[in-house]
């Protein structure tokens, strides 16, 4: 049984359907990256995921649970975590503080006391290289090392699915290859799943997902093994139009 | 590491001790006390809700004075049973019982708003309660309720006296250390992280499993209690009549508001200054310039404010971090 499974889902507002009937599954342990040009409906499809948003159709089976009607609350603890695009820690927590928040409320938030929330706090920023920041606020951070607190602190939620938004938008590639080389080894160690989704990095694509589920205006165009799906001709249509010498011979 | 969570009450304490001993051992000083004390105590409860969700509720006077009613109404309708000391212990739970009902209607509509939607919803509340006494003639309707009569058959001359000029500032003073006691075990516990988060950041929160609305009413009931507590002595017992126009009086939650500001919201010493600032700038500026007080007040208000956006305790704390004043100033 897969670990999320996606049936017929959509999202509409108003008369714009941003998520068109998609349906794909994800592995335990899977690295999976959604990939699509802006307003392709990622977002809408991570918030539907999530729990931020409601489908008005489909369902969303996550770990043998129906979520599709629960609320974003009640998703993480069953093992849901995810970052945003644009980097939102808790600023006038710490950054040990912010990764504590994460254990506390996770999937074992229940049985997870405060000071044990700190203890696996420590663990992270360790293993993310924060540690000369840790009791500093995490408003104050550089962008990359917010991003790497808030990596830090959705996997203290000991997630069995991460959400991973837009990671890299805005990096330069030696920060990103740091990055993937990091949620690699962390998939690698607690199996987690991970999908991730991503506007036009295809650096971080290839070297990270082995499966792409690739969007187009609200509806899935391509899912495939990565080196097949970035070499389709439909992908790159999508990204760069037709080439030139096809268009010349329909001319 | 358990004890040390509890550090920061070391200040608290030693501050409300000082401030009462001053109280006690300066002649003529007690009424000025017992207000500074009443200042610190509204903050204190006050910022329960706003400093650690930061949503503003500009009906919070409505909480004091409904618990203000609890304890007339108790006091007016059982002194005859011959209760003792229990009738004012049961005019503190139903100003409790009180409060608390009118938290849970008032957040269950209102605390499903965001930041300013939920401000502006608030605002209409205690007015509305007052209208509500007054057209209904509840409770008296718009006559209010006079207990002196019934206070002093119920415990006698001396006591009653007792109980009005003395007693009912140091329960102020006990509010007020209970007040800052469960705001620091809910900074060290999950509910002050959970608030944190949803301060912050509400949608981010919800989406790291926390509750927020269980959490945001978890802290609006208490702050809730709280305050009808503090109605229930500093304005019940201490004056021995309720009437409807001067317990659901918006300028206290104006008070509170500034108060908390001033000292730094969410803060544990916050309301401390706060309370100490603003009281004793409006009792001497009364003194030294009556009638301008409100014209001089406003810009020293504004001033504070834009210099120490944190507030006066915020600063400190920001300035004190990393070194040994970190365990004691939060």
């Amino acid at each position: 049984m897969p670990l999320l499974s996606l049936r017929n889902v959509t999202k509409r507002f108003g008369g714009l359907v941003a998520v068109n009937n998609v349906s794909f599954d994800v592995e335990e342990g899977e690295m999976l990256a959604i990939v699509g040009p802006n307003g392709a409906g990622k977002t809408t499809l991570f918030n539907l995921i999530n729990g931020v948003f409601l489908p008005d159709e489909g369902t969303i089976i996550f770990d043998g649970h129906d979520i599709t009607r629960l609320p974003a609350f009640k998703r993480a603890p069953l093992g849901i975590g995810r970052t945003f695009q644009i980097p939102r820690p808790f600023s006038s927590a710490t950054v040990r503080e912010n990764i504590a928040i994460g254990a506390m409320f996770g999937a074992e938030g229940k049985k997870t006391s405060v000071d044990r929330a700190m203890e696996i706090a420590d663990h992270y920023i360790d293993l993310i290289g924060l540690s000369e920041h840790r009791d500093k606020p995490a408003g104050g951070l550089t962008p990359v090392e917010k991003k790497l607190v808030e990596i830090a602190r959705a996997l203290a939620m000991k997630p069995k699915l991460l959400l991973m938004d837009e990671a890299m938008a805005g990096m330069n590639p030696k920060d990103i290859d740091y990055i993937v080389d990091f949620v690699r080894k962390v998939r690698d160690e607690e199996k987690i799943a991970i999908v991730a989704m991503v506007e036009h990095i295809m650096r971080a694509v290839a070297n990270l997902a082995e499966r792409v589920v690739v969007m187009h205006q609200g509806a899935k165009l391509v899912d495939e093994e990565t080196e097949k799906a970035l070499t389709d001709k439909r992908v790159i249509e999508v990204y760069l139009g037709k080439p030139p010498e096809e268009k010349n011979a329909e001319g | 590491m358990k004890a040390k969570k509890y550090l920061p009450f070391i200040p608290v304490f030693v501050a409300y001790l000082a401030l009462f001993l001053i109280g006690e051992t300066v002649s003529g000083i007690w009424q000025l006390i017992a207000m500074l004390a009443f200042y610190c105590a509204l903050g204190q409860a006050f910022n329960l809700f706003m400093g650690m969700t930061g949503y503003v509720d500009f009906g919070y006077v409505a909480f004091l004075g409904v618990g203000t009613y609890g304890m007339a109404i108790t006091i007016s309708k059982l002194y005859s049973h011959g209760l003792g000391f229990g009738l004012i212990a049961i005019g503190f739970a139903l100003a409790i019982v009180m409060s608390v009902l009118l938290s849970l209607a008032v957040g269950a509509v209102a605390l499903r708003l965001r930041g300013a939607y939920f401000a502006i919803a608030t605002i209409g509340v205690n007015e509305g309660f007052r209208y509500l006494i007054e057209g209904a003639k509840l409770w008296n309707g718009s006559e209010g309720i006079i207990f002196s009569g019934p206070l002093r058959m119920a415990f006698g001359r001396q006591t009653a006296t007792v109980l009005t000029t003395f007693a009912a500032d140091v329960f102020v003073f006990i509010i007020a250390l209970a007040a800052a006691f469960i705001t620091l075990v809910y900074m060290r516990g999950k509910v002050g992280y959970a608030l944190t988060a949803l301060r912050e950041d509400e949608d981010a929160a919800k989406v790291m499993g926390i509750n927020v609305t269980k959490y945001k009413i978890i802290a609006f009931i208490t702050s809730a209690a709280l305050a009808g507590l503090l109605g229930a002595s500093a304005w019940a017992l201490k004056l021995t009549y309720v009437y409807p126009p001067d317990v659901f009086e918006i300028t206290y939650t104006v008070e509170a508001i500034i108060i908390v500001l001033l000292g730094g919201a969410g803060t544990l010493l916050g309301p401390i200054v706060g309370g100490l600032v603003y009281g004793l700038s409006k009792y001497l500026l009364a003194i030294i310039l009556p009638g301008f007080q409100l014209l001089i007040f406003a810009p020293v208000i504004i001033f504070i404010i834009v210099t120490f956006p944190e507030g006066l305790v915020g600063f400190v704390k920001l300035k004190t971090r990393g070194t040994w004043l970190e365990n004691y100033i939060v």
